[in-house]
């Protein structure tokens, strides 16, 4: 087990969490401090503008009072690089293993610690648990980098792990994401659970500097908020960004022909091509099976209206799964291709409740927490993609009380399921998982402004991704690089 | 004093030697002061341009007058087909107002076969993106299922939803919302024989 520190007794984590600054947190006092310097910070949930909670769920996060580790980045040793490519690559590292939630990050670090190895009795009375070193090597490599990390274990005082990972030039467009997938080793090698950096976001958004504020394009972030990137030049309105399976393309719909259509961005070679040439009506909402082969979307229209497949390796089959006078919309596959969930209008038009659908067969399920006589409004369905749970957004009452939505995680459980708010201020919706399954994205609203948010449903620690922006219709990518390597 | 049969006799005289007079000699043929022959056939000539230029004159003010009325006519009957209607919160069934505007261009797509439409359904900003284009979809299919229940052909008619993503009023009051729950009308076809439609 690990050595408990006073810090170590987070009850309530969302609350309570340390900055990432190096503060003496195991001081009661300090820690009263944090909480003011907390609720000034961006990337935390600041002043709550008027809690809510929705009646039939509970208010939380999936586990609560776990231990977060404090952990150091030692400033990297340079054989033949320059200094400068050695702080960018620290930096992305610390503040890619602060966003992983897993981990205190302290920096800061006192002069006596900065010499050579690693005096693990000097870091045990700086009070962290685990410190990273690494080597930059750039000589004979053709421009790339070897760069070996270590992870050294301070309460065991022992080397816990170490690689050599190759890094492209610094001036590569895969830099960045191949350093990202270094941290994500560096906490699969703490925790066992593989970090979440080497991914990136897609969202719509209106597009900067276009005159017609009505058009929306799509865009793509890293995980850090760095390298906003607009992917459409449609001058359209284009909704509705999802990942493929592989995370080498993109699919969407645009208004930018006469009805609206599927198109799909391949982003290896920028060609764009239209997914679903056949059916009627205006398009929208697709989302890749997992096994990459198909497509589910809505037709909304001319009956018949509803969810439908589509083959998009053979380019046929137009498959029509029902949905009858009532609006069926926005499916997303579960992990294993063998569910849908989706919204639907079937008990009131005014109150979209969330359902899952067994596709061999079978009567579809309710998971959001409609209640006779108080209808509610739920949305944006995700399911997570290690298939236990599904995030959606939503709230109780109807419509009408516009912008008041909040993230909900419906635990599958036989014999009934669980749910769980995990927004509580503002505005929330459109959440997406990430690849571990424990991080969602969503776009939300705040007392100081609109943009695009990440949410750990573990300690419920929030930050913001995007500031700024009126974003709909996150996604968030599978895994994008692996140990230095971009796929 | 006055004896008719004096009078009489002195008429008599004077009637016979009137009578006695030799005739006199025919007066010679007066020398032609009038215009010529070959000015009378300028006249003529002339005459006969600005008559036909009055005709013309006329009949171009006819047909200007006629084209006038025609797009007058054309233009009434945009207006009545492009005026939106407008719908309740969160409902895709008409009202009375909505329906007396969609009788007006029923009365206009009757007498004009030619014509079609595209009916555009928007919503205002409150719900999300996705149910608010399912909501927009209903509004355009109640406005395109109230011409074809009067017995027009379905085929002159295409919805489309925009949801809430083209509001005409910016704003997160009533007062917006009210303007941006609406089915907006695109002549899609047949927009040059609008004037020789019922407006």
């Amino acid at each position: 087990m690990r050595r408990p520190t006073a810090s170590s007794a987070w009850t309530n984590l969302h609350l309570e969490w340390p900055t990432p600054g190096g503060f003496p947190s195991r001081f009661a006092t300090a820690r009263t401090c944090l909480l003011f310097l907390l609720a000034a910070g961006a990337s935390s949930p600041v002043a709550a503008q008027e809690n809510e909670l929705i009646p039939g769920v509970e208010l939380g996060f999936i586990f609560e009072g776990v231990y977060v580790p404090p952990i150091a980045v030692k400033p990297l040793t340079v054989a033949g690089a320059d200094v400068g490519l050695a702080r960018e690559i620290e930096g992305i590292i610390t503040r890619d293993l602060d966003y992983s939630d897993r981990f205190q990050v302290r920096d800061s670090l006192p002069p006596a610690l900065g010499g050579e190895g690693v005096q693990y009795a000097l870091w045990e009375q700086f009070g962290v648990d685990w410190v990273v070193t690494g080597t930059i090597e750039t000589d004979g490599l053709g421009g790339g980098i070897a760069f070996s990390v270590e992870l050294h274990d301070i309460v065991f005082g022992s080397l816990k792990a170490a690689a050599t990972f190759p890094l492209p030039a610094r001036d590569h467009p895969d830099f960045r994401l191949a350093v990202h997938s270094v941290s994500d080793a560096l906490v699969g090698w703490v925790t066992g659970d593989r970090g979440v950096a080497a991914t990136r976001m897609l969202f719509r958004m209106r597009a900067f500097g276009e005159e017609n504020p009505n058009l929306t394009e799509i865009y793509v972030v890293d995980f850090d908020g760095e390298n906003l990137r607009r992917l459409t030049w449609d001058r359209s309105t284009v909704t509705s960004p999802t990942w493929s399976p592989d995370g080498k393309r993109v699919a969407y719909s645009s208004f930018k022909a006469d009805m609206p259509r599927i198109y799909e961005l391949n982003l290896e070679d920028g060609q764009e091509r239209l997914l679903v040439p056949e059916g009627h009506g205006q398009h929208d909402s697709p989302s890749y099976h997992p096994d990459g082969n198909s497509v589910a979307f809505t037709i909304v229209g001319p009956e018949p209206e509803g969810l439908f497949t589509y083959n998009i390796r053979d380019g046929c089959c137009l498959k029509y799964l029902g949905g009858g006078r009532f609006n069926d919309l926005q499916p997303n596959f579960s992990p294993d291709g063998e569910w849908l969930v989706f919204v639907s209008t079937r008990l009131r038009f005014s109150t979209p409740q969330v359902y899952l659908r067994p596709l061999a067969g079978g009567d579809d399920e309710l998971l959001s927490p409609f209640r006779y006589g108080e209808g509610g409004f739920f949305t944006d369905p995700d399911w997570s993609p290690c298939g236990d749970r599904v995030a959606f957004a939503g709230g109780i009452g109807s419509r009408r009380q516009a912008n008041r939505y909040h993230i909900l995680v419906a635990k599958l459980e036989a014999g009934g399921n669980r749910l769980l708010q995990l927004t509580q201020e503002g505005n929330n919706e459109d959440p997406s998982w990430a690849p571990n399954c424990r991080h969602i994205v969503f776009t939300g609203e705040r007392s100081y402004g609109k943009g695009v948010f990440i949410v750990d449903t573990v300690t419920g620690r929030t930050r913001v991704l995007v500031a700024n922006v009126e974003a709909e219709d996150t996604d968030w990518s599978p895994w994008l690089a692996e140990n230095g390597v971009v796929r | 004093m006055f004896n008719p049969r004096l009078v009489l006799a002195a008429f008599a005289t004077v009637v016979l030697a009137a009578a006695c007079r030799p005739e006199p000699p025919p007066p010679a043929a007066p020398e032609p002061t009038g215009p010529t022959a070959e000015e009378i056939e300028a006249q003529r000539i002339a005459d006969s341009i600005e008559n036909a230029r009055r005709l013309e004159a006329e009949a171009l003010a006819a047909a200007q007058r006629a084209e006038r009325e025609m797009q007058q006519r054309a233009a009434a009957a945009r207006a009545t087909l492009g005026e939106m209607v407008y719908f309740d919160y969160d409902e895709s069934t008409l009202t009375s107002e909505t329906t007396r505007t969609l009788q007006a261009k029923l009365a206009v797509l009757r007498s004009c076969p030619s014509v079609r439409l595209r009916m555009e359904g928007h919503a205002d900003e409150r719900g999300t993106s996705e149910y608010n284009i399912a909501l927009g979809s209903e509004r355009a299919q109640s406005v395109s299922e109230f011409f074809t229940g009067f017995g027009l052909d379905d085929a002159r008619f295409s919805t489309v939803s925009y949801g809430e993503e083209r509001p005409v009023a910016q704003g997160s009051n009533e007062a917006a919302w009210a303007r941006n729950r609406r089915v907006e009308f695109v002549i899609t076809t047949g927009a040059d024989d609008l004037g020789r439609c019922q407006s």
